[in-house]
């Protein structure tokens, strides 16, 4: 016992230590509502080091297209499009290309195949999401956003499970940099997070049928309809 | 790799102007060209099929198969960029 210090000691709030006379409480420790949660390796990534895609990999493509050894309309979409909803989570190249360009052609291609499918997407799209890096989040975004469009009745399908890929959302929703009157060409690129969420949101409404809206409100309060007023 | 143009049995080409400028012809022949072909008369030549076209207008390629076996796939909206217009080449029969 002390009885001579007269420095005041550190406590943690709601003790006993804390009603001292000379004690100082400290604040909260950060709950980490930010931090980066690295996704573990993820199945994408140990099919693609075995070579199980149907993809050829090419090092002399123009750019942004992948060569597919077979015809996506023959593929099996519910082995395939779980498995590179779930390279969503890397950040790495050529991982990351791979899995966001197989998703956008298989999408863009897939008409009907793509609904029965949709409770299988939605595991890898929380766990993308959760990861709460930037890049992922916008790409999954923007993936949402093709989801919902890419075959009929696939807005409507999701609406049960946006209690569990929506609340993410809620925390970069008003993640938007306050500038002043500067330009913030991440909004041209389509990188702006905050902006993103509100474009995600109003398609999900749009496409979502008559219940989307209101279970987008529950799980994101600050949310207002684009369609109605 | 440079792949190799025109081995075809068909018409060779008399001329060739590169495009200036985007248009709905620069579209399609820049498709045709990423895929390794000179153009669609050549495709078809070659492939002896008629490529795979979007139903929505103004109706782009929407699949190709490249002379390796694998396929490419397109998107229904414009995909050759301004900066790439001047690489597409037009060939004139």
């Amino acid at each position: 016992m002390s009885a001579a210090a007269c420095q005041s000691l550190q406590a943690q709030g709601f003790t006993l230590k804390a009603y001292m006379k000379n004690s100082k409480v400290v604040g909260p420790p950060s709950a980490g509502a930010f931090e980066e949660r690295p996704a573990k390796p993820t199945a994408f990534r140990k099919f693609y080091e075995r070579g199980d895609f149907p993809i050829a990999l090419e090092h002399d493509t123009k750019g942004n297209r992948i060569a597919w050894k077979v015809e996506i309309e023959k593929l099996d979409y519910h082995h395939y499009l779980p498995l590179f909803f779930d390279g969503l989570c890397e950040t790495v190249h050529p991982y990351e290309f791979f899995a966001r360009q197989g998703v956008h052609d298989m999408l863009e291609h897939g008409g009907s195949k793509i609904l029965p499918v949709i409770p299988q997407l939605i595991i890898p799209i929380k766990n993308a999401l959760n990861t709460r890096n930037r890049l992922v989040i916008c790409t999954t975004l923007k993936v949402l956003q093709h989801l919902v469009v890419s075959g009929e009745m696939v807005g409507e399908a999701l609406v049960p499970y946006y209690r569990q890929i929506l609340p993410i959302l809620n925390i970069f929703k008003n993640s938007n940099r306050n500038s002043g009157d500067g330009i913030d060409y991440s909004q041209q690129k389509r990188e702006n997070i905050g902006d993103l969420i509100q474009e995600t949101l109003e398609a999900f409404e749009r496409h979502g049928g008559e219940d989307a809206f209101i279970n987008i409100k529950y799980m994101v309060p600050t949310y207002e309809s684009c369609l109605l007023n | 790799t440079k792949t190799h143009l025109g081995f075809g049995d068909g018409p060779k080409p008399k001329s060739m102007v590169r495009a200036k400028r985007w248009s709905e012809e620069v579209e399609n022949a820049f498709r045709f060209q990423t895929a390794g072909y000179r153009d669609e008369i050549e495709y078809k030549i070659i492939k002896k099929s008629e490529p795979e076209r979007w139903t929505v207008e103004p109706g782009y390629v929407k699949k190709l198969q490249r002379r390796d076996g694998t396929y490419y796939y397109y998107n229904r909206a414009r995909e050759c960029q301004d900066k790439e217009v001047h690489k597409i080449k037009l060939y004139q029969y």
